[in-house]
This record gives C-alpha cells, structure tokens and sequence, in this order.
C-alpha cells in the first residue's frame, strides 16, 4: 500500500509541474500587454520599463518559468503589481472560501445523490425509481449558472431568505453558513443527480453478481447485503468521480463566486487576468491544479483501501 | 503665525482596535448580512456597491473611481467636488485656497483637521508632501501626469502654503486638486512606514476612518470619532466589489446594498417598477463612444470615404437598440456641462445615407470591405451590428472583430487597425479629453492616428487659458478639426444612472459618481 501512495505522490508532483507550466506559457501567450493594464494610460516609459524589470517581463520566457519555479520552492510567489501584497497571502486568503463552497457542495450532493441512488437501486423500476430517474437527468440538465441566477431570485430577492452577495462575516459562522446555502445549491445540484445515476448503475451491476446471489441465499437481510456488500463495491466508482470532479467544480465556482459577489480563487483568477496580473494568476492557477491534483490522488488512494485489486495494479 | 491649538487623540485604525472598540456594531452588520429583512441602512449604515475592489490606499498609486470612493471619506483634500448637478469644488481642508497668478495658488488650511492614530494635526508640510512625492521619480507613481504642472510646494507656515507651478495649467482646478491626486496623507504616519502605503491605512484625517478590508468581499468604513467637522452621517459605510451590474441589482432588490449604479437596459424596468421605497435617477455621463478610423491605414487613405462612413452611421438607431433610449447621441468628446461643448456635430447624429452614397461614390472605391474592432461587451456588439448594418446600406462590407478587455486596450499601436469603436472615461475638464488625440499620442491612445498642428496647438494653449469663453471656443475648435479629418464619428456620451433607497440622500458628483462622504440619511 505504502509503494502504492509513494507511486501516486511521485505522479502528481510530475502532473503538477508539467500542468503548472502548460498554464504558465498559456497565460503569457494571451494576447495583451500587462504594463499598459496594469498601469493606465498615462504611465511613463520610464515607468513602464521599472514595471517590466520589476515582473521580470523583459526575460526570455524560459527563464520567467524557471525562475517561477526557483521561488515557488523558496515558497515566495511574487507580489501583487497593484497592492505590492504577497501573492502566496492574496491565494491563502481567497482559498478557504472555494475550499468550502467546493467541499460543501460536494458533501451535500454526494450525501443526498447515493442515497437516492441506492433507494432507485433496492426499488428499481418503482414509481419512486422512475421519479428520481427523472428528476436526476434534470438536475444534471441544469447548469450552475442557470441554478445559481434562479435560486437568487427566488430565495434572495423574493423570499428574500438568503443573502445574495458575500461570504459573511469573519469569524461568524452562522452567517457564513447562511451565505453558502445557495451557491453550494447552485454548484452541489447537478451533482446530485449525476451521483444518483452513477450509483444506481453501479449497485444494479454489483447486484447481480454471484457474491450477492451467494449472500441472498446464505439468508442474509436485504438491507444488510446492499449497504454492507453491492455500496461498498459500487461507491468505487463515485469516489473516482468525484475525485476528477473537483476540476469541474472549480469551473462552477469561478460563475458561482461571480453571481453571488463571493470571494474566491475563481473571482481571483477572472479578475486577475483581465487585468494580466500574472504573478496572482500564476499563484491562483498553482493552488487550483494542487487541489485538483490531491483530489484525484486521494481519490486513487480511496479506490485503493477500498478495493485491494486496484493497488495491486502496475 | 498661528499654531494648530486641537489635541489629537490617538485613535487606533489597526483591525483589532476596531474590532474592540466597536464589536456591537459588528455584530449588528454580522447579523444583518444574515437576514435580508434587517440589511436595510435604515439603521446607521450605508452599504453601497463599488464596480471593482479596493487596490490601494496610498494617493500615489490608486487608480480609478473605486480607490477614490474609498479614499475621498477618509483623507481631506484642499478642495473636494461640490455635490449637485452642476460641476465645482467646494473647500474641504482649505480655509482658504486662491490663485494669485498663473503659476501661484496660495493656501491656508483649516486648523481643526488631524490624523489618527496619534500623528498629530494637518500642516502645509503634510500637503507639501502630499503632492510633490507623486512628481517623485523615485516614488513611481501612476498618478504623476496628474501633478505634471507641479513644480514644487512651498511651505510659508505651519498651515499655510503656495502651490507652484511650471506653468499654468487651469484643469488642476477639476481634475488634480478634488480628485485622487489631491489627498492630503500625513508625512509623519508614511515617513514611519517607509514613504508609501499598499491596503493598510496608517493614518487617515477624513469624517470617516477605515475599519478593514476583506479582499473581494467589503471594505468598512466607520465614523472618525476626532473629526470636528460637519458630522459624518452613518456609523460605518460598507462598500462591496461588485463588478457585474445585474449582479449589484440583484443585490439590491434583495434589500443587500442601499446605493448602485444599474444598467441602462435595467432602467426601464425599474423606473416602471421601482423595488419599494427607492428611487431611480438618471445623470449624463462624462464617458465618451466614438467609431474611430485609422488614417494611417491605406484602405481609409480616401477622404471621401471616411466622410461616407461618417455619414452612413446612424447614431438614434445606436441609442434605441444599443443604449435602451437611456444614453442621447454626442457632439463630440466633451459632454454638455463642460467647456467645449459643441452644441451640434458637423455631420450630424442622424445617418444621411443619400450623402453618404454620393461620397462613395465620389470616392471612387469600390468593393470596399472593413473591419471594426470592438470590445466585448453586449452594448458595443449591439452597436457594432447596427453600424455594419449602416454601411451595407451604402455598399461597404464591415467584418466584426470581438477582443476581451486586456487584449482590445492593447490593439492601439496595432498599424493595422482599420474601424475601432471606442470608449473613454473621463474627467470634468476638456483638457482631458484632447490629451489623448494630439500628434505625440499616435498609436498609443490616438489610434486613428489624427495628427494636426493646430489641434496640438490649441490643446497647449487651452490648458492656461483664463478666458472662460475663448477657452470654450478652443476646445469646441479642436472637436471640429476631429472631425473634419474623417476619423470620428462621435456616438454618445452614455449615462449613469442609479437607484438608492428612499432612506438615504445620496451627494452626488453631476456625472452620478457617489462622494460618500457627504452622504445623509433622509
């Protein structure tokens, strides 16, 4: 198991890098000048040319990314060209509030979509099977903008139940709490009924395989044989999902944090390229890969524990 | 000389000082953000939506309005704009501010203004500092062009001083003194940080102070228990980023922010239904939108075809589908209200497609295909359909090319360039506006490349000129050789318009822009 996980973590750092510099070289291939951006119409040449040693924008490209590299393991990103902030302390601040909408939404979705799966699988083809068969292709019709516009509408402007901009308030859970309920709404419902239909498929297929009959006729509850036997199995799938999902939802969350005016690495990164403020983005774009990349990785690691077949693959 | 005869008391702005000092009125906006019923600023605060987030609080290098709408409530300037619907300045650290000749303003400042955090009283040191760290090469600033006039300050008392000038230069008046230039920090409070400030404020001087800053969230203002004069109006005033304007709307009808700029095609709907207790206002805008042609490009070589361009463009048809009827068709670059101003355009807002057949024809191209460049944004596809539309009428085919912000700003020294439709921003003086057109701008922001002598002349001339009338005149000559050289057709001036609670009266500049700090409630 031990090889396995060094296996996994050896992959990622390579996948790191190599992702890291792919978006590295995108970035500074986008048409745009940064210094005129960044520093109006007025400026200088004296200035611009300060700006433009000070970014280190006037080396060849080779050297930037290798420098890039040089800092990031010194654990120094830059600075911000606007605020003169540190760029490692800009992400680190915008991180926790993707960090929670993603994981929120994840947890509520994934929660609600297996248990929906599981009951279509134990009654299959029953009126409740059929609804939620409908309502899951639905919910995975609907994209995240679309939910996030509606349920702001509905439950912030009309109702006027929840908040429709802003993280809340530091320090106040509740209120922060309070905040999330729509975005993660907006980012989370899609999944459920992705989920949903992932796991009925798989708890179907685990369902009719030999262990189960074996199990069914040693007399075993019903209950017990699909949540202790065919879940366990057909979870494995899920979990995979949800790990190359994290990618997806990072993508809903730069519209998610836009609609509800939610800080956040997605707002940063929009805000940070429109204005080709490259050490930001370059900051942004690395944490974003590093949680796409653990996610997959500890999805890889779940499979493992979970089923002993895929750790003892080459 | 009079000495400054105030006690400063040291008032901590560092976050957890304010979190001690004022956690009930935290906890009261914690738990109004919460429940939409209590957001309203009916209590003492004014939460209010600024188009971009906060960059910086150091005058020498914010840009744009949202740094200013920040900074405007918690530094003092000599002279602050004056709200209402005509444009001037009123006094604000000055007791008394007077130019004596072309390159001297004499000034006294008030003696009851003072920093916080202990830095003591206002002096003509801190304005000295103020404005010549900005002409500072060594500083860098992003603002120096607005102190370009600056020659040095000179101090003749503890609150007394003399603004010198290299040469006259009237726009100091409308653009440099009330605007971000002319924030008064103190020198003692940025000598002790090193010279220059980022996002923290290490002593502030205005009605309000700054509490903190939530990147991409809010920033919070609170009322300057120390400030002696008109008393600030709300206990905190929280401004949030918000960049997209059906966002900020939403926002708004959902009861979360009391003041927003709305969208011209939001307008209609709102002012048949405004959201309970609000009320919708309309400004004419400062901002210009023209359809610029590059002279240097040989396929607009020919005068008459421009001339046939300019004539094909149909301006009404632009506001009604472009602008929702919410915007009216420009003279110019300079907007009513303004020195300047040209009444009528020499070509007219309406199309005049018989005219501009017969240019065509006189030019004597043919098969004459084009490309406009454009930003994308939905207004200016909208308009740019409507122009290709136009000039199909007289026999010219017109391509669309879309940009995303950073790339199209960037397109001016792009030699290829053929049609661009453009938008300025702009400050309420004229010389703003020609500055961006003379010969030494070409392919940096005259993209047309226009290029004449006697506009370069009446550029430099205009900015001295005392005459109110003959500096009109100058300024209104300049448009016309504009567009007398075929490459511009002046489209409109746009429009700001704003919806505010009943609750609140907001101080507005006459271009609709909020100056916070002279916020009431009603």
């Amino acid at each position: 198991m031990l090889s396995y996980i060094l296996r996994r973590l050896g992959l990622a750092m390579v996948i790191t890098v190599l992702a890291v510099t792919l978006l590295f070289l995108i970035i500074h291939m986008i048409p745009g000048d940064p210094v005129s951006t960044m520093l109006g119409p007025r400026a200088s040449p004296e200035l611009r040319a300060a700006l433009e040693e000070r970014m280190g924008l006037n080396r060849p490209l080779f050297v930037q990314i290798g420098l890039f590299f040089f800092n990031m393991l010194n654990g120094d990103l830059g600075t911000d060209v606007f605020s003169n902030r540190q760029v490692t302390d800009i992400v680190l601040g915008q991180l926790p509030y993707t960090l929670t909408l993603i994981l929120s939404s994840i947890t509520w979705s994934a929660t609600l979509g297996i248990t929906l799966g599981c009951y279509s699988a134990a009654n299959r083809n029953s009126l409740a099977d059929r609804l939620t068969g409908i309502l899951s292709v639905s919910m995975i019709a609907v994209p995240a903008f679309v939910v996030s516009l509606y349920s702001l509408l509905i439950f912030a402007v009309n109702l006027k139940w929840f908040p429709a901009i802003g993280a809340g308030e530091p320090g106040n859970f509740s209120d922060q709490l309070w905040h999330l309920v729509l975005p993660s709404l907006a980012i989370g419902l899609s999944w459920v009924g992705y989920i949903a239909r992932l796991v009925r498929a798989s708890m179907l297929e685990i369902m009719g395989e030999g262990h189960v009959r074996t199990a069914r006729s040693f007399g075993l509850p019903e209950r017990w044989i699909t949540y202790s036997y065919a879940l366990r199995l057909a979870i494995l799938p899920t979990v995979t999902v949800i790990g190359v999902g994290m990618g997806f939802l990072l993508s809903a969350a730069v519209f998610t944090e836009i609609v509800f005016s939610r800080p956040g690495l997605g707002k940063l990164v929009i805000d940070s390229i429109t204005t080709r403020n490259y050490p930001v983005v370059m900051g942004a774009v690395l944490f974003s890969t590093l949680i796409f990349v653990a996610s997959t990785t500890l999805a890889d690691i779940v499979n493992a524990v979970l089923d002993p077949r895929v750790r003892s693959s080459k | 000389m009079k000495k400054t005869n105030i006690e400063w008391t040291k008032v901590p702005v560092s976050r957890r000082g304010f979190l001690q000092g004022a956690s009930a009125l935290g906890l009261v906006s914690a738990t109004g953000l919460g429940f939409a019923g209590s957001a309203f600023a009916g209590g003492s605060i004014l939460k209010t939506r600024a188009y971009a987030d906060m960059r910086s609080l150091d005058p020498a290098f914010s840009q744009g309005v949202s740094d200013e709408e920040i900074q405007a409530p918690i530094y003092n300037k000599l002279i602050q704009y004056k709200p209402g619907s005509k444009w001037g300045w009123q006094l604000d650290a000055a007791e008394s501010i007077e130019q004596v000749d072309d390159t001297h303003i004499n000034f006294v400042l008030k003696d009851n203004i003072g920093y916080t955090n202990g830095f003591g009283a206002m002096t003509a040191e801190d304005v000295k500092y103020s404005f010549e760290r900005i002409i500072d090469d060594k500083l860098e600033s992003t603002n120096k062009p607005d102190w370009s006039a600056l020659d040095h300050v000179e101090v003749t008392g503890e609150r007394s001083g003399t603004i010198v000038l290299k040469n006259a230069f009237l726009p100091l008046w409308s653009i440099t003194l009330p605007y971000i230039g002319g924030n008064i920090v103190s020198k003692k409070a940025f000598e002790s940080v090193g010279g220059k400030i980022d996002t923290t404020p290490v002593a502030t001087s205005g009605p309000y102070m700054h509490k903190s800053w939530e990147p991409k969230q809010k920033t919070t203002l609170v009322r300057n228990p120390d400030w002696k004069g008109d008393p600030a109006a709300f206990d905190e005033i929280q401004i949030y980023p918000i960049d997209d304007e059906k966002a900020s709307e939403i926002a708004y009808e959902a009861s979360e922010i009391d003041f927003t700029r709305v969208s011209l095609d939001s307008l209609q709907r709102l002012k048949s239904s405004p959201p309970e207790n609000s009320t919708v206002a309309e400004f004419p805008s400062l901002f210009y939108v023209w359809v610029g042609m590059n002279l240097n490009n040989p396929k607009l070589g020919n005068l008459k075809l421009r001339q046939a361009i300019q004539y094909a463009i149909d301006v009404p048809s632009i506001m009604q589908a472009s602008y929702f009827d919410g915007a009216s068709p420009s003279t110019g670059i300079i907007a009513p209200g303004l020195s300047g101003h040209r009444a009528q355009s020499l070509t007219g807002a309406a199309a005049n497609i018989d005219k501009a057949k017969q240019l065509f024809d006189e030019s004597g191209e043919s098969n004459v295909s084009l490309t406009i460049d454009v930003l994308n944004k939905s207004t200016n596809v909208t308009t740019a359909q409507i122009i290709q539309a136009n000039l199909a009428a007289i026999g010219i085919t017109l391509d669309v090319r879309l940009h995303e912000a950073a790339t199209f700003w960037n397109l001016g020294g792009n030699e290829d360039l053929e049609l661009i439709l453009n938008r300025y921003s702009m400050t309420p003086d004229p010389f703003y506006a020609t500055s961006w057109f003379i010969s030494e701008q070409a392919g940096v922001w005259n993209w047309e490349r226009f290029a004449s002598e006697e506009f370069d002349k009446l550029h430099t001339d205009a900015q001295g000129e005392k005459d109110p009338a003959k500096r009109d005149m100058m300024y209104r000559r300049a448009q016309d050789l504009m567009e007398e050289s075929g490459a511009y057709k002046f489209i409109t001036h746009e429009a700001t318009s704003n919806i505010y609670r009943n609750s609140i009266t907001p101080a507005l500049r006459p271009d609709g822009l909020p100056l916070y700090r002279y916020f009431n409630k009603a």
